[in-house]
This record gives C-alpha cells, sequence and structure tokens, in this order.
C-alpha cells in the first residue's frame, strides 16, 4: 500500500536542521576568518551563533511529533545503529544542539548573561557557577562544532539517499544537494539578519555573506545538473522516478519556484551586487529591497527543495 | 528433530490464484488488521480486449527479505531478523517514525495510527512457532501457497524450487526477497 508517510512536519524538519547547520557554518567560518588582532568582534558570527541553535530545536520538536508515539523518541539513544541514517542522525542532533547552545553562550556579552542568569531560581543558586565568560573558547568550539555542522547539512540528505527502494533519492548527490542548501539558507537568514538590525551594515560584512551565498547557490547548481544528467543516464527505474520533476507533478515547482525563484534568481541579483568589487576597490551595489529579495528567495528555494524530495521521493518505485 | 539452521519462506504459485481473497481475511482475523489497511494483498493486472483477455492474480505480502532494507534503516532495531529468516516488529521497541514504511521496496508495511507502531506481514510467527501454518496459507482454497523451509532438503520448498521455474519481485532493489513465484 503506497502512502506518504512523511509530510510537511519532515519537510520542515529538515528545512530547520539545515537553516541551523548553515547559520553555525556561517558564523564558525566568520569567528576564524577574523584576525587576532582585530578588536572588534564579528558581527556575522555573532548573529549566526545567536541563531544557529534555536531552527535545529524548533525541527527536533517537530520531528518528535511527527512519531507515532512522542514520548517513545528517548529510544533513539538507547541504541546506536551505524546502518540506520536516522540513528546516525538522531546523535549528531544532540551533539549539535549541545555545541551550538554552548557556542551561543560564548557569543552573550556580560549584561545578556545576566539577564539569562537572573531567571534561575534562588533554590538553584549553584547553576550561578556556570554563569562564566566562555568568549575566549569561541575559536575551539567554532573547530569542534564545524564538523558537526555539515554532518547535520549532510545527513538530512544522507537520510533520503540512503533508501535503496526510492529512485528518486538514491543517489549521493542528495546529500550534497541538501548540503550545499543548507549552508546556502544559513547565509541567506544572515543577511535578512542584518538587514533587521539597525546598525549600517559594513561593506567587509554583506560581500562575505553574498560571497559565500553565491559559492553555496553555485555548488548547489553544478549537483541538480549532475543529478538530473546522471539520473537520465541511469537504469531505467531512476529514469522513470525522474519524470516526477520532467513532466509529472513536481515540475512547476522544481522548475520555476526552486531552480528558478529559489536559486537561479537569487543566484543572478547577489552576482549583480557584488559585480562592482570585480572592476575595482569599489563596494558593493547593495540595494537592500535587492538584497532582501534575494536572501527571501533562497530560503524559499531550500524549503522547496525539501518538499519536493520528500515528497517526490516517496512517490518513486520500482515498478 | 533435524539441526539445520532453519529458513522460512513462501512459494507461491499464482496461477492458482482466483481471487478469493480469502487469505486477506484471514490474515486480517487472525492478526487483528484494522480495514482501512492490510498485510498481504492480490494485485490484479487486467490486459487485452475480449475475446482476448488476460485476467491475472498474484497475492503479495512481506518478502522476508534476506537482506531488509527496513531493518537496516531501523533507527531502535525494533524491526529485527528472526533467525529462522522471518522480519519482525518489535511493538515496544518501534517509536513509529515510519523510516521503514519508506525503505521497503514491496510497500509491504503500514502505519496503524490507532497503535502509533508499525505493522507488516510476521508470517504469523505465533503460529508456525507452535507448528502451525501461516493463516493465509492454511486458509487458501485454490492452494497458491506454499509456507516451509528452504534449507530442509527434502522439504516441499526445495523440491519445487527445484523442479520449476520461478522469480522474485524486484530483485534489482537488492534486498533478496524470499516469497518465489513459480512461472
Amino acid at each position: 500500500m503506497k502512502t506518504i508517510e512523511w509530510g510537511l512536519l519532515i519537510v520542515n524538519y529538515l528545512f530547520l536542521g539545515g537553516l541551523s547547520a548553515g547559520l553555525f557554518f556561517v558564523s564558525a567560518l566568520a569567528t576564524y576568518l577574523r584576525n587576532r588582532e582585530d578588536t572588534k568582534d564579528s558581527r556575522i558570527a555573532r548573529l549566526g551563533a545567536l541563531m544557529a541553535p534555536w531552527p535545529v530545536m524548533l525541527g527536533c520538536l517537530l520531528l518528535v511529533f511527527d512519531l507515532g508515539h512522542w514520548y517513545r523518541a528517548y529510544k533513539l539513544y538507547l541504541h546506536f545503529r551505524w546502518m540506520s541514517p536516522m540513528s546516525i542522525g538522531s546523535w549528531l542532533l544532540v551533539a549539535f544542539t549541545l555545541v551550538s547552545l554552548l557556542y551561543c553562550f560564548a557569543w552573550l556579552e556580560e549584561p545578556q548573561r545576566n539577564q539569562l542568569f537572573a531567571f534561575v531560581p534562588t533554590r538553584l543558586n549553584f547553576l550561578h557557577t556556570f554563569n562564566s565568560d566562555l568568549s575566549r573558547y569561541r575559536r575551539q568550539l567554532a573547530a569542534i562544532g564545524f564538523p558537526i555542522s555539515i554532518g547535520v547539512g549532510i545527513y538530512t540528505g544522507v537520510l533520503l539517499g540512503a533508501v535503496q527502494s526510492r529512485p528518486f533519492w538514491n543517489t549521493n548527490l542528495v546529500a550534497q544537494l541538501f548540503l550545499f542548501s543548507a549552508l546556502s539558507t544559513g547565509s541567506a537568514a544572515l543577511i535578512i539578519a542584518l538587514l533587521w538590525g539597525r546598525k549600517t551594515i559594513e561593506f567587509e560584512e554583506i560581500r562575505l555573506l553574498y560571497t559565500l551565498d553565491i559559492c553555496f547557490l553555485t555548488l548547489e547548481f553544478f549537483v541538480v545538473l549532475p543529478y538530473i544528467i546522471h539520473g537520465k543516464l541511469s537504469v531505467q527505474a531512476v529514469q522513470d522516478s525522474l519524470k516526477l520533476i520532467l513532466g509529472g507533478p513536481f515540475t512547476l515547482v522544481f522548475w520555476v519556484f526552486f531552480l528558478g525563484l529559489g536559486l537561479l534568481v537569487p543566484l543572478a541579483i547577489e552576482t549583480w551586487e557584488v559585480l562592482p568589487t570585480l572592476w575595482s576597490k569599489a563596494s558593493v551595489h547593495f540595494n537592500k529591497v535587492w538584497a532582501a529579495t534575494a536572501a527571501l528567495l533562497v530560503l524559499m528555494g531550500g524549503f522547496l527543495l525539501r518538499y519536493i524530495f520528500v515528497y517526490a521521493g516517496q512517490m518513486s518505485a520500482f515498478k | 528433530m533435524s539441526t539445520h539452521s532453519k529458513r522460512y519462506a513462501l512459494v507461491i504459485d499464482s496461477k492458482k490464484c482466483i481471487d478469493c481473497k480469502a487469505c486477506v481475511v484471514a490474515c486480517r482475523a487472525e492478526n487483528g488488521v484494522p480495514l482501512t489497511k492490510s498485510r498481504n494483498w492480490i494485485n490484479e493486472e487486467h490486459r487485452g480486449t475480449w475475446p482476448k483477455l488476460l485476467a491475472a492474480f498474484e497475492p503479495e505480502q512481506c518478502h522476508h527479505c534476506a537482506d531488509p532494507a527496513c531493518v537496516r534503516v531501523c533507527p531502535t532495531g525494533a524491526s529485527y531478523q528472526r533467525a529462522d529468516g522471518v522480519v519482525v516488529i518489535d511493538d515496544v521497541q518501534c517509536i513509529g517514525c515510519r523510516y521503514c514504511v519508506i525503505a521497503c521496496p514491496y510497500d509491504a508495511r503500514f502505519f496503524r495510527e490507532d497503535r502509533g507502531v508499525v505493522e507488516k506481514c510476521d508470517l504469523c510467527a505465533r503460529r508456525i512457532d507452535r507448528g502451525d501454518m501461516p493463516a493465509c496459507v492454511e486458509t487458501c482454497p485454490s492452494k497458491v501457497r506454499v509456507f516451509g523451509d528452504l534449507n530442509d532438503p527434502d522439504g516441499k520448498l526445495t523440491e519445487l524450487l527445484e523442479k520449476r521455474e520461478y522469480r522474485v519481485k524486484k530483485p534489482e532493489a537488492g534486498t533478496g526477497p524470499q516469497i518465489y513465484y513459480l512461472i
């Protein structure tokens, strides 16, 4: 009996998990790229660190409520099954959430920390010993979290790709696709966060985010292409499954809304924005409306990618 | 008592199937399967125009694969394979993530919303453990299904598979299905 088992809860979780991975990755990168002599903190690193833990935690909540028995979720942690991507992923998620929370804490200013600890009831006063400045460990935490964030970003694709019975999923390109899309949504979310803030955005900040996003989107594009080409050159079942996006029910959403509006259009906008830096030392164009449009489109594309893959994959099968 | 390890499997002679669905009903009664779901089913194929017609019926259920994808993807080990090859689900360990439902190339599994767990054919494990036949096998009026031990050199399965041509479904999925369809 063919049914769609994984629906919008899972789509949202895959998106949110990827978003967190991307936020952490970009933040960690910004932490590294900062010179030790710089006295000013990188705003991208700070914003990324402060934002990273929350989407994945919300996503995990969705994941738990998707289970037949939400209260049995703990059983995932009574076992480790290395052949099951879901088992590996559930452990990765815990590691990532812990590291990203710690990293987030390390980026809090002292008044913010004090505000946070003001919530601690007097009976639990011993908790105040944890109110310490971890800012000197930011680089180390970023280093630990680096591979874990990549792991979380890529695992969401492996979760689908490692299912041999669904030809639409069964290629490791899905893992790369989800990873690059995750990193790209992370940098797009940071562009929005920068625009949201009242402070003026510095040239170097926006250039870094644009450059990263252009890299990630280009990588993603050059995974989408081989995904389709290899699929068309693969066995019959894979060729048939590709019909879902080549004339089938997901054609419009894949080509127009994901690949067009969600990938190529923001790529074009961002490329146009940084174009002046190629010819001279001139600043980026930096039109706020274009920047926000590109970032929102990237987020939409990231969401739609997961939507298409989750649903189309479950509809594909060996005949 | 033989000492060899058992490997239970089914041989299905589809040509004998008359689509009476007694197997589906028997399974439902034996295993308490709700009316909206089914642990076994009959594929139908209709071809041609009168008078050149074909109506073919082919019963199907969990293939109790040699290398089951459902068992591999299960994050808690709730889906597991017994030493005799039967793939079963431990209700208590199942968290209802439905990864196995998606991973099964035969769509032989379903999610029971009322119980929050995944179910499928277990070859009537309770019955075969006490020496009975699975309910679908016992009830079939035209003797389509043959249940037995593949490792028994004198068994019915060995004899049928030595004498008759057979096929398995979707071998390209790579899970090593263990329902043998006689041709």
